[in-house]
C-alpha cells in the first residue's frame, strides 16, 4: 500500500538489541495500519493475562498509512499496550508532529519489548538507532526532557527536527494513572501508558529521519486535499468553534443540556460565567498551535496573566475544563490551566487524574477520610490544594500514593466503592451520561474505558452535525454509537484526527484514502475494517478477564436522577440500551463474539 | 508582481506547507526536507521560511533580529541555503533549492494549502 513505509522497527531494551522487519501487506490490507495494526500485532503476540508492568507486556507505537503524506489532519500515531489502569487494551493518541517524525524516520510502527536494567532512552536520529543512557534525565518534567536531550544532540539543526515522546514523574514511579507526553506539552490520553513505559526504564523516544513518503496518485490526492480544505471552512464547529477556542467550546454548549458535570457527576454545572468561551478569552490572549498537516489547529497555547498562575501557560481543552476543573467544583480558568499543564509535565492523564482528585474529595466531604489523614485540605473548589495535590501525586509523596493509584482503588480501599465514577477502572470523560444516552452507552461498552476519544457521539447527539439525535432519547442510539465507535477505529487506523468529524463523515474521506493509498475502498469497506478492530479489542479484554458485567455504569447513573439543570429528572437507561447494541454487533448475549461473528468480519482465526 | 506575503503570527506550525511544496516539485513524493519552505520555531514562535537564493561563502553578516520584544537567531530564518545550515538542499543530489514560485495560476501550492493565512499572495 502507498503511504506506508512497509517496516517496523523492534527493541528489544533487555537485550539491547534492536531489528528491522517487513510488515506483511495482507495485514495492511485488513487492518489499515495505526491503531488496528498496532492492536492486531499486539493481540497476536502478548498473552492477555500478561501483567502489565511486567517486561512481558509490550508497548506498540503505530502511525496509520496517512499520517506525514500532507493529509489533512495526518498526524496521529496510536500506542497500544495492555493498561496498567484498567488491565483493558490501552490506546493512547498521540498528536502534534511525532507520528509523521516516526514516518519520516523510515518506520509505520516500533515495538518495544523487554525491560531494560537502567534507565535509557531510544533514538532514532537519521536511520541510527541507538538505546541511550538515561540517568541524568530520570525525574525529570517531560518539557524539560525533551529541553535537555535537544541540548545534548549539540546541532543545533538536527535539534529543531527531532521530536520527542516521554514520560514525566508519574510514569517513572509507575503510577496507574501516568500516561505519555509528546511535543513538550501534549498529553496523549490513554491513562496506563505511562507506567507501562516507566516499567520497562523507557523514559522517552526521539525520532528524525530524512525519508519519503509516496503517494499513490499526487495530483488527484493534492485536488482531493482542497477540496477538504475548502469543505471545513464552511463547516462551523470546525472553522470558528474549534480554530477559534478548540474542544473548549463545547463547555458553553454541553452545559446548555445539563451534561457537563459538577462535584464527581453529583449535579450538573451551576453557572457558565467563568468557565464559558467568554472567560477563555478575557483570561488568555489564544494562540494556536497545528499537529502535522492540520488545517484547523485546536491546540490553544497562552502567555498567563493571572497573578498566581503567571507564566507560559496552556489553554484549558474541554476535558480539562471538565474533568480537572468543574467536576473538582473549580470554576477558575487560569488555574485550570495551570493543573492541565501540570499533568502534562508531570505526565499524568488529565482524566484519570481529575476523576480520582474528584472521588478523593467527596470521600472527604462524606468524611470517609479526614483531611489529617489525607495531609491535604482536598476539597470541591479548592483550586491550590488541587495544584498541590497533582505534585504530590506524581512524585508519590506522603498520603498521594494512596490518590496515585487511581479513583477506584482510592474509593474501594475506603470502603465506597460505589462513589467512584468510572467504568472498567477508568473514571469518567466529563459527559453526564444520563443527560448523554449514547455517550452512556459508549461510556459503558468501551473497550478502553469511558472516554470519548472512541467514540465520538456528542458530534451528532449535542452538535447534531450529521443527524438530529436527541440527547435523552434511547431510540437509534446503539446503532448511533456503533457507527461511531467503528468510524473512530477506522480515523484511528488510518491516522487521521476523528475531532474533524464534527465538519466532515467518514465518506468524505474516502477519496483521500483511495489517491493516497491506491486503494479503492468504499465507506463500507472501511466501516468493515472499524468493526474488525472493536471485535478484535473485544475478544483481548474477554481474554484478560472482562464480560458483559463490566459493561455497565455507575449506580448513581442509573438510580439517582440528575437532581437540577436542563437535564434535571433524568437517568441512564443503560440495560435498555445494552442487548440491542450487543445484537447490531453480532454478538451473543453475554457480549461475545460468536463464530459467524468472527467469520464474517475475517477473524476466525484469532 | 505577485509576491508571498507571511504573517508569522498567524503560523500555527502544521508544516502543511512544506508537504504541498515537496508534492509539488517530486511526483507523488511527500519529503518536507525537500521543500523550497520550511517552517522554522523560534521560542513560541513559528516562521515559515521561503529558500532563496544559494550563497557558497560563509556568512559574515550574522546578527540577531529584534521582532517586538523577541530576539531572533538570523540564521536560523535566513532564506539561504547554505554550506553552514541543512536545509534547502535536496538530499539525493546536493542541489541546492531555491522557490520557484510553482502552481501560478491561481497560488502557489504552500499558499493554497496554507488555511491559517499566514501565508498570502500580495501584488506590489
Amino acid at each position: 500500500m502507498d503511504g506506508c513505509i512497509g517496516r517496523c522497527l523492534r527493541v528489544n531494551l533487555t537485550k539491547g538489541k534492536h531489528s528491522i522487519e517487513e510488515i506483511d501487506p495482507r495485514l495492511l490490507k485488513k487492518f489499515l495500519g495505526g491503531r488496528g495494526l498496532g492492536v492486531k500485532v499486539f493481540t497476536d503476540e502478548v498473552d492477555p493475562r500478561t501483567d502489565p508492568l511486567s517486561p512481558d507486556n509490550k508497548l506498540i507505537f503505530s502511525s496509520g498509512p496517512l499520517v506525514g503524506t500532507g493529509a489533512i489532519t495526518g498526524a496521529s500515531c496510536n500506542v497500544i499496550t495492555r493498561s496498567s489502569l484498567t488491565g483493558t487494551l490501552a490506546c493512547a493518541k498521540i498528536r502534534g508532529h511525532f507520528g509523521a517524525e516516526l514516518k519520516f524516520a523510515g518506520f509505520d510502527m516500533v515495538i518495544i519489548e523487554g525491560k531494560a536494567e537502567t534507565p535509557v532512552i531510544l533514538s532514532i536520529i537519521d536511520d541510527k538507532v541507538r538505546i541511550l543512557p538515561a540517568l541524568e534525565y530520570w525525574g525529570r518534567s517531560t518539557a524539560e526532557t525533551e529541553d535537555l536531550f535537544k541540548k545534548n544532540l549539540g546541532d543545533q539543526w538536527i535539534a529543531r527536527e527531532t521530536f520527542l515522546i516521554s514520560i514525566g514523574p508519574a510514569g517513572e514511579r509507575l503510577l496507574p494513572l501516568a500516561n505519555v507526553v509528546n511535543d513538550r506539552f501534549l498529553s496523549a490520553g490513554g491513562a496506563g501508558t505511562g507506567a507501562v513505559m516507566g516499567s520497562k526504564n523507557l523514559k522517552a523516544v526521539a525520532v528524525k529521519g530524512r525519508h519519503s513518503l509516496y503517494v499513490a496518485d499526487g495530483s488527484r490526492f493534492v485536488k482531493v486535499v482542497n477540496t477538504l480544505i475548502n469543505k471545513l471552512n464552511s463547516a462551523p464547529f470546525v472553522s470558528q468553534s474549534m480554530s477559534q477556542w478548540g474542544t473548549a467550546f463545547l463547555v458553553g454548549l454541553s452545559y446548555q443540556k445539563g451534561m457537563l458535570p459538577q462535584n464527581n457527576f453529583r449535579w450538573a454545572a451551576l453557572s457558565l460565567k467563568n468557565i464559558g468561551t467568554e472567560a477563555l478569552n478575557s483570561a488568555f490572549i489564544l494562540k494556536s498551535r497545528g499537529c502535522f498537516a492540520c488545517p484547523v489547529a485546536c491546540i490553544k497555547k497562552s502567555v498567563v496573566k493571572h497573578p498566581m498562575y503567571r507564566g507560559k501557560g496552556m489553554v484549558p481543552s474541554y476535558l480539562a475544563i471538565g474533568a480537572l476543573g468543574v467536576n473538582c467544583g473549580i470554576s477558575d480558568l487560569p488555574a485550570i490551566g495551570m493543573a492541565s499543564m501540570l499533568c502534562a509535565e508531570m505526565g499524568l492523564d488529565p482524566v484519570a487524574t481529575g476523576g480520582a482528585l474528584a472521588t478523593a474529595m467527596e470521600l472527604v466531604e462524606k468524611k470517609v477520610l479526614s483531611p489529617e489523614e489525607l495531609k491535604i485540605d482536598l476539597g470541591f473548589g479548592n483550586a491550590e490544594t488541587l495544584i498541590q495535590a497533582l505534585r504530590l501525586i506524581a512524585t508519590k509523596k506522603g498520603y498521594a500514593k494512596r490518590l496515585g493509584q487511581g479513583g477506584k482503588a482510592l474509593a474501594e480501599s475506603s470502603g465506597r466503592p460505589d462513589l467512584f465514577m468510572g467504568v472498567k477502572g477508568l473514571s469518567l470523560a466529563p459527559f453526564d451520561p444520563r443527560a448523554i444516552q449514547g455517550m452512556g452507552l459508549h461510556f459503558a461498552t468501551s473497550n478502553y474505558g469511558p472516554h470519548y476519544l472512541y467514540a465520538y457521539t456528542y458530534i451528532d447527539e449535542l452538535l447534531n452535525v450529521h443527524e438530529n439525535s436527541d440527547p435523552w432519547e434511547i431510540e437509534g442510539k446503539p446503532a448511533l454509537v456503533k457507527l461511531h465507535q467503528d468510524t473512530t477505529a477506522v480515523m484511528d487506523s488510518l491516522g487521521l484526527c476523528s475531532k474533524l468529524l464534527k465538519g466532515l463523515k467518514l465518506n468524505n474521506y474516502v477519496p483521500l484514502v483511495n489517491s493516497c493509498l491506491g486503494t479503492s475502498y468504499k465507506a463500507e469497506d472501511l466501516l468493515l475494517i472499524g468493526e474488525r478492530i472493536w471485535n478484535l479489542e473485544r475478544l483481548f479484554n474477554l481474554s484478560a478477564g472482562f464480560n458483559s458485567s463490566h459493561d455497565t455504569l455507575p449506580d448513581r447513573f442509573t438510580k439517582e436522577p440528575i437532581s437540577d439543570g436542563p437535564a434535571e429528572g433524568q437517568i441512564s437507561r443503560i440495560s435498555e440500551m445494552i442487548p440491542e447494541y450487543y445484537h447490531l454487533r453480532g454478538w451473543n448475549e453475554k457480549g461475545e463474539p460468536p463464530p459467524e461473528t468472527l467469520k464474517a468480519l475475517e477473524l476466525e482465526d484469532e | 508582481m505577485p509576491r508571498i506575503k507571511i504573517d508569522h503570527t498567524k503560523c500555527t506550525g502544521c508544516r502543511h506547507c512544506e508537504t504541498a511544496c515537496s508534492l509539488n516539485h517530486v511526483a507523488n513524493t511527500v519529503n518536507p526536507r525537500r521543500a523550497r519552505i520550511r517552517v522554522m520555531k523560534e521560542g513560541d514562535q513559528y516562521f515559515p521560511v521561503i529558500a532563496g537564493p544559494f550563497v557558497d561563502a560563509a556568512c559574515t553578516s550574522k546578527q540577531t533580529i529584534v521582532i517586538g520584544d523577541q530576539t531572533y537567531d538570523m540564521c536560523a530564518l535566513c532564506r539561504a541555503s547554505c554550506p553552514q545550515k541543512p536545509y534547502f538542499i535536496e538530499a539525493e543530489t546536493g542541489i541546492p533549492l531555491k522557490c520557484d514560485f510553482c502552481g501560478i495560476p491561481p497560488n502557489p501550492s504552500c499558499v493554497r494549502w496554507c488555511n491559517t493565512g499566514a501565508l498570502e499572495l500580495v501584488e506590489d
